[in-house]
């Protein structure tokens, strides 16, 4: 066939074949052209003669074209066939390389691997051989090769926590039995309660019989438990300190417990009535607005709220005088109040007044301002009340929570306790001496009379309580008030001393804290014109006779006779003062007051001072 | 709405006791160390404290600067006077005087070097030494007080060398004339004398009281204050302040000063006082006061001015008196701040 002759013919004779051929065609075509355009019959013969010569000559093409077909395509078909083959190398050579890579990452991974054993916290080599026994340890086998040596490890790590996991076992168990045992003795120890309270009650009678109240203690024990924390604190302190150091203290509690329980309703009640109020409320406002007077006055009285319980105290002091302290908690401002009464034997003293007692104001809340209207209703809120509930106010670090703490109030108990005591004391015995004193007598018990010479001839004739805002108004006590010796818990006093012409005037500051503190004088002279401490330095020395050199004239302890030795003083001072005047030559007549005082010298020092100092027993004067 | 009203710190025993000791204070006598930076001040406590002159004149002064270095209880009485050599610092007050050292007075803890008592007639009470003055010539203290005598003390041996009697109340003041050399002394008794040291009597008497014009019965005849320039010299106390020409025994002028005046000193060409009432008054030689200064203290004592070479810049005039202040005026006019006790 066709395609066997392709291989046999030669592509290059098939091509000048064709050439050829194409060329004959062409002659043909020609000569054809020439005839028929010649024209003639017999032409027509030659005309068909070409005419088949060209045919043949197509032929020819044709097989040409054929044969070139066939040539091309058995080209194709070679190129086809050798490219399928390269393919097919190619992808064998991708897939072994493609299996290459794989086995490349599984041994790393492989290599990678950690072994769980790892993991496992294996005790050390010289201590697995230590304490291995033997034949796990297997040390000939073992040393030599370490994958043995890993393997006997982990048999003894495993060996050891089978060990280790039965004692676990054990110890559990005996826990559970321990348990058991503490149950039983509990419920053995809960029926021994009701036991226990049925033979205090059988010896109720017993303890009345001896006088031993344990009853009634642990009934104030059971309403101390209702009591807020100041309150709760101060009453435990209170009491351990009556008890182990203070006889004269007694302590207890007083108001309703009902009231105090009703302070700690659940809140699921309360959240119902605020809706409820809520709702109200609202309808209430639209209708009819309160007025805004009457509003604050409600919140301020919410503020000041104070707690239903309080703790009273009674101090017996020496001469037999009671102090009733009653001590309340405002709950919403967190600090306690003090209400203070005096009985004595013989008669009952108002409530001592505010400015007496010593101590600030305790500070915290702002409101401390409208407090004090109602200071008289609620008590005082002084800050030793605050320390001894434990309720400490740091000036410099306002927190917003205190919390009670009792050892602020144990170390305060004592000391606060005494000074109570000695105040009311003091207080009480100046009482005595300002009813003398307004009768123009001022009392000098005998054991000071050493003190003062046996003639004093100027007196006192008046005493009188002054105003702080008029004792700051006076012009001759204008220092003492500029050092800050003058507050407004003082207590301020006019005292008049008079001799023949010669008044003199004498402003008395008393500080609560006296006779530790002393009272402290400043003296206008009268006579021959008005003398003060800024133009007549002897009235300064004066001055400093009765105030610094107070000491002397303190007398016996508890020194209540400070006030009024100093009151003597003065009045023996206004005698050598006047006694001791130089005699002015230009006038005519004899002393006002003749010199009946033995004095050494009249004058000393620059300063010219009379001789204040009164010596005893020789009696004379002379200067310090 | 109410005022805020501030709260009452309660004041404890020993604050009160403390404040009514500054209150009640006086300062009696004042000496300014050698090296001109230090103020040395004695009260009626009998402590002495020593101010920082310097610390409290430069431009980083605190509070604290204004408060003593060092204060100590150098006498049991009050101490009325002192005077600073180039070395020591002496002070005196109840019947003896101390001496100091300068060097040793800043640390705390200084004890006396040395006391002396000088000796007295009478055993009843020990007089008081008002004044101290130093005669350098001579190396000499000359002590004078309560018991009407002017003595006089070397200062090498501590010996008592005279004892100069005539005046019939205690002495008050002494000035030294140095051109003679010439004390001048005034007392109780109202006159002022003049002494010569080296003959050791009373060369004048001047008794101020028996002038007219200036004496002043209602306060008294005592002379407080004495101060002399050579020919001229000026007193003051009971009478009122008179400027004296000493030879002729004249008053020549009489400043019209109606309290009593318990210091006055010459400086250039200017008299200073002062005495009851809060003022340091300058006068001028004239009779016309020039100025009045008013201080802190309701009345005066003592007038101190600095004007040691060492130290130009703490060049002030320091006075002290009826308070626990001792005024500083840098400039004559006015008071520039108070050191306190």
């Amino acid at each position: 066939s066709e395609e066997a002759e392709v291989d046999l013919r030669d592509p290059g004779r098939d091509y000048e074949l064709y050439k050829y051929t194409c060329q004959e065609l062409q002659r043909l075509m020609a000569e054809i052209q020439d005839l028929k355009s010649r024209g003639g019959k017999d032409m027509a013969i030659e005309i068909e003669e070409r005419r088949i010569q060209s045919c043949v000559h197509f032929m020819t093409l044709k097989k040409l074209n054929r044969l070139a077909h066939i040539r091309l395509k058995k080209g194709r078909d070679q190129t086809h066939e050798a490219k399928q083959k390269v393919d097919a190398y190619h992808l064998q050579l991708q897939n072994l390389l493609y299996e290459v890579m794989h086995l490349q990452k599984e041994i790393t991974k492989c290599l990678e691997f950690k072994s769980k054993h790892e993991e496992i916290d294996l005790v050390s080599l010289e201590e697995f051989y230590n304490e291995a026994p033997p034949d796990i340890s297997k040390a000939e086998v073992t040393m030599g090769d370490p994958h043995q040596q890993t393997l006997a490890r982990l048999d003894w790590e495993l060996e050891q926590r089978k060990r280790l996991a039965d004692k676990y076992r054990e110890c559990l168990s005996n826990k559970e039995k321990i348990l058991k045992e503490i149950e039983v003795k509990k419920e053995y120890l809960s029926s021994l309660q009701p036991r226990l309270n049925s033979i205090m009650q059988a010896s109720l009678p017993v303890q009345e019989y001896l006088f031993m109240p344990f009853d009634q203690a642990h009934k104030q024990y059971e309403t101390a438990r209702h009591l807020p924390p100041p309150l709760y604190v101060l009453f435990v302190q209170a009491t351990a300190y009556g008890q182990a150091c203070d006889k004269t203290l007694s302590v207890a509690i007083e108001g309703s417990v009902d009231e105090a329980k009703a302070l700690f309703k659940p809140p699921e009640d309360s959240q119902d009535d605020e809706s409820d109020s809520d709702a109200e409320e609202e309808q209430t406002t639209k209708r009819r607005r309160p007025t805004l007077g009457v509003q604050l006055d409600d919140k301020r009285k919410e503020m000041l709220k104070r707690h239903p319980l309080s703790v009273m105290f009674d101090l017996k002091c020496k001469d037999d005088s009671v102090l009733h302290l009653t001590f309340y908690y405002l709950m919403n401002l967190n600090i306690m109040t003090v209400k203070a009464k005096v009985t004595t034997a013989t008669e009952l003293i108002t409530p001592i007044s505010a400015g007496y007692w010593a101590g600030a104001v305790g500070s915290g809340a702002q409101d401390i301002l409208t407090l004090r209207d109602y200071v008289l209703d609620l008590g005082h809120p002084y800050l030793w009340v605050q320390k001894l509930g434990g309720l400490h106010f740091p000036k410099e670090q306002p927190q917003h929570t205190v919390i009670a703490d009792h050892s602020l109030s144990a170390s305060h108990m004592e000391t606060t306790m005494k000074l109570l005591k000695t105040r009311v004391q003091s207080r009480l015995a100046l009482h005595k001496q300002f009813a003398s004193l307004e009768h123009g007598i001022v009392p000098v018990t005998s054991d000071c009379q050493y003190l003062f010479p046996a003639k004093v001839v100027s007196r006192l004739v008046k005493w009188v309580t002054i105003a702080h805002e008029d004792y700051m108004e006076l012009h001759f006590t204008k220092d003492i008030v500029e050092v800050g010796l003058a507050g407004d818990t003082n207590l301020y006093y006019m005292a008049l001393v008079e001799r023949g012409t010669a008044k003199l005037q004498a402003a008395v500051v008393l500080n609560p804290g006296y006779s530790s503190i002393p009272p402290i004088f400043r003296l206008c002279l009268n006579w021959k014109g008005e003398k003060t401490n800024s133009n007549d330095d002897n009235i300064r020395a004066m001055e400093s006779e009765v105030n610094v050199c107070y000491k002397e004239l303190c007398g016996p302890r508890p020194s209540h006779q400070l006030l009024t030795n100093q009151l003597q003083r003065l009045c023996v001072l206004l005698d050598v003062y006047l006694e001791t005047e130089s005699h002015d030559d230009s006038v005519e007549g004899p002393k006002e007051f003749p010199q009946e005082k033995m004095c050494l010298r009249l004058f000393r020092g620059p300063s010219r001072m009379k001789p204040f100092k009164y010596n005893h027993p020789q009696g004379f004067f002379s200067h310090r | 709405m109410e005022r805020a009203v501030p709260l009452a710190v309660p004041l404890g025993q020993a604050e009160v006791f403390q404040a009514l000791q500054r209150l009640h204070m006086t300062i009696f006598s004042q000496s300014v160390s050698p090296c001109g930076k230090f103020l040395a001040a004695g009260n009626n406590y009998g402590q002495i404290a020593i101010f920082s002159l310097s610390a409290a004149l430069s431009s980083e002064a605190k509070e604290e600067s204004k408060k003593p270095v060092v204060t100590f209880q150098a006498h049991d009485g009050p101490v009325y006077s002192m005077v600073s050599t180039d070395r020591h610092l002496l002070s005196a007050g109840d019947g003896e005087v101390k001496a100091w050292l300068w060097v040793e007075v800043l640390k705390k803890g200084c004890k006396e070097l040395w006391h002396r008592q000088p000796p007295y007639r009478t055993s009843l009470e020990v007089p008081e030494i008002n004044a101290l003055l130093l005669v350098p010539k001579e190396n000499s203290l000359i002590l004078a007080g309560g018991d009407c005598q002017l003595h006089t003390m070397d200062l090498e041996t501590g010996t008592f060398t005279r004892a100069l009697r005539g005046h019939t109340d205690y002495i008050h003041c002494l000035a030294l004339r140095e051109r003679s050399p010439e004390v001048l002394s005034g007392g109780e008794d109202g006159a002022v004398r003049l002494w010569d040291l080296r003959t050791a009597k009373e060369v004048q008497t001047i008794e101020v009281y028996k002038h007219e014009e200036c004496s002043r019965p209602h306060n008294g005849r005592w002379i407080g204050c004495l101060a002399t320039d050579s020919d001229w010299m000026v007193c003051g106390g009971g009478p009122a302040l008179t400027l004296w020409h000493l030879r002729s025994s004249t008053p020549t002028t009489i400043f019209p000063m109606r309290a009593p005046q318990k210091h006055v000193t010459f400086y250039q060409d200017l008299i200073l006082s002062a005495g009851q009432g809060c003022c340091v008054n300058q006068w001028q030689l004239s009779g016309e006061l020039k100025a009045q200064v008013p201080g802190s203290s309701p009345g005066l004592l003592s007038l101190s001015l600095n004007q040691q070479p060492a130290a130009p810049e703490c060049k002030v005039l320091t006075a002290a008196g009826n308070s626990c202040r001792v005024d500083v005026f840098t400039n004559l006019g006015y008071r520039a701040f108070s050191l306190s006790f």
